[in-house]
């Protein structure tokens, strides 16, 4: 029973981050119908730009988020007006190799300047832990868990409330109408593009303090992105994390009593059942009301 | 069903004679990369009837290389007595047979999915297949499997190899060239344009659909059962690769997409490039296969068989209206 529960409360906490690392790539495939390949690469920028940050401030890693986020989002907003911009609207293929393309480049870059070694980020209260209910927490894993939800929170509260958010979901709707209304479409996709990319930064420095990490995961974090996202639904911050939920307690569940070896086996199995019995995610796609 | 014009079938005989006298003059090592390109160009025409005619891009291919090859070598483990070119002929079967099961029960539920959900339910489908085999002890994936050698005594190996690819290429090739040319083609097509309407207008559009996953399927398990005896020894990892999912879909996107001859001519090339030209920039080759992806998808949309019929077009525009 013990197990059970310590179990799925550890799928619980590994959901939360799964959330927020995809939550952006959910963002770009809802308003610019882009799969972005390349999303697991800017989840690790975020992730070693804390950790150069952290070192040379010498402050905890989770203090660095504003500024990665910042970082991220200049880059996501030229990465998005000079490149995928010229695939927007195009085959979906098209889009896929592009920013598949972008990811192996840059995957080389990070293995040039940080080595293709495992690294992790290692904050002061690595090793602490608390017990709650019989359950053990780390405190690490809490903290990262509650740094994501607070994030999933500001998201949802841009989208919703914000001109911003307003004007993104009205470009998601109807991009015609939208543009009618006098939106500047490419500029909304580029910021867009550009507070995703900031978001998947900031899952970079939560994944980075609870997880080692090296380039060659980029691959590992985009699929991981999609699958919430499919399990969950389109576009919205409730959808990634239903869907991070969900894939991190099926991920928990099958290592532990299945084997350590199956957890992609089961990954792939629940998606594809969800895709034939509701293929818009149990959310649903967040943007298509007016459809 | 069309007939096939004259010059065409011509010119890719000219062809099929030119690359079988290839190892005569080659040395061994462009032998080896020769026998890449032949096998990548077989691979991207068996994927071309499902993701380029049909326009239903598999993400996951890699799964029947995989299945077709361990199930030929699990079959051909019982069979050392026999012969090797029956083993070989007898592993083709069970490889096509495994591969023929595989797809038809894959393809009922993964078809109803469409475009990119397609592509990574798939990706998803050759993932299984790889951890499955990996981990259940019967398939030996992580142990390794040898395949017996095949080629006979007076040949060297790598010319055999060569020649039985440019073969099972060969094959690939006639049996997508019909395809392409008969009714069930031009359902094909049809679905790729527009599948509601193709539905609506009577093509048996499922049907048509689990027709070319299967055909694909079984071409690719062929082949894989072919480059499994290439290598003489495979574990999971070295046919259930991810690199091989993707270099598929860059084939057809480099020679031109949904086109017959597109993704011989883009597996040619980049193999080419990555083999020959790259070889000595181990540090630069993702990189360099990156910018080169980006560079196809902004200047060449259409790939190397779409810009050469831009070309013509203008060229032709130009003829007929002279400038000033």
């Amino acid at each position: 029973m013990n197990l059970v529960a310590q179990t799925i409360v550890d799928g619980l906490v590994l959901g939360g981050i799964y959330a927020l690392a995809a939550v952006g790539f959910s963002l770009i495939f809802g308003v610019l119908h882009v799969i972005n390949l390349s999303h697991g690469v800017l989840v690790l920028i975020g992730a070693y730009l804390a950790l150069v940050f952290s070192q040379t401030l010498h402050v905890d890693p989770l203090l660095t988020i504003p500024l990665v986020m910042v970082v991220l989002f200049a880059i996501g907003y030229v990465y998005q007006r000079f490149l995928i911009q010229y695939t927007v609207g195009r085959t979906p293929l098209g889009s896929m190799l592009l920013t598949f393309g972008v990811a192996l480049m840059l995957q080389n870059v990070m293995i040039w300047l940080f080595s293709p070694d495992m690294k992790n980020i290692t904050p002061t209260y690595a090793f602490a832990s608390f017990h709650l209910a019989g359950l053990a927490f780390d405190a690490v894993r809490v903290s990262a868990l509650v740094a994501s939800l607070v994030l999933l929170c500001c998201l949802a509260f841009l989208l919703k409330f914000s001109a911003l958010g307003r004007v993104i979901r009205a470009t998601a709707q109807q991009t015609l109408a939208a543009r009618l209304c006098g939106v500047n479409v490419r500029h909304v996709y580029a910021l867009t593009f550009a507070v995703s990319a900031a978001f998947a930064g900031a899952a970079g420095i939560v994944i980075g303090i609870i997880l080692p990490f090296s380039p060659a995961d980029e691959a590992l974090w985009t699929l991981n992105a999609f699958v919430v996202v499919v399990l969950g639904g389109v576009g919205s911050p409730a959808g990634a994390l239903l869907g991070g939920l969900l894939l991190g307690i099926a991920n928990t569940l099958t290592a532990q009593y299945v084997g350590p070896a199956f957890p992609n086996v089961t990954m792939f199995l629940l998606l594809v059942l969800l895709l034939l019995v509701r293929p818009n995610g149990l959310l649903g796609n967040a943007f298509s009301a007016s459809r | 069903m069309r007939r096939a014009s004259l010059p065409a079938v011509v010119v890719v005989l000219a062809c099929v004679i030119v690359l079988a006298a290839g190892p005569l003059v080659l040395p061994p090592f462009y032998v080896r990369v020769g026998q890449l390109m032949l096998y990548s160009a077989g691979l991207a025409l068996a994927w071309t009837i499902l993701g380029g005619f049909a326009g239903y891009a598999s993400f996951g291919h890699a799964a029947f290389i995989g299945v077709g090859a361990f199930a030929a070598g699990l079959v051909e483990l019982q069979l050392s007595g026999l012969p090797p070119a029956l083993q070989l002929a007898i592993g083709l079967v069970a490889g096509a047979l495994a591969c023929a099961v595989l797809s038809a029960a894959v393809a009922y539920p993964i078809l109803r999915l469409r475009g990119t959900f397609f592509a990574i339910a798939m990706l998803g489908v050759s993932h299984v297949c790889a951890e499955l085999n990996n981990n259940i002890d019967f398939f030996q994936g992580s142990l390794g499997l040898n395949f017996p050698p095949v080629a006979p005594v007076s040949v060297e190996p790598e010319t055999f190899f060569y020649e039985l690819y440019l073969a099972a290429g060969l094959v690939v090739l006639t049996i997508a060239w019909w395809i392409q040319r008969s009714r069930f083609g031009a359902g094909l097509l049809s679905i790729r344009e527009d599948e509601d309407t193709a539905r609506m207008l009577g093509v048996p559009t499922e049907r048509y659909k689990r027709m070319a996953f299967v055909v694909s399927a079984v071409l690719t398990g062929l082949l894989g059962v072919i480059y499994a005896h290439s290598l003489g020894y495979i574990t999971t990892d070295s046919v259930y690769r991810d690199d091989t999912n993707l270099d598929l879909i860059v084939y057809s996107m480099l020679g031109g997409m949904g086109t017959l001859f597109g993704p011989v001519v883009g597996a040619f090339v980049l193999v080419f490039v990555i083999q020959v030209v790259l070889a000595r920039l181990l540090d630069f080759h993702l990189f360099a296969t990156g910018l080169l992806l980006v560079i196809i998808v902004l200047a060449a949309p259409g790939g190397i068989l779409g810009l050469v019929r831009d070309f013509w077009a203008r060229r032709r525009r130009d003829a007929a209206m002279p400038a000033e």
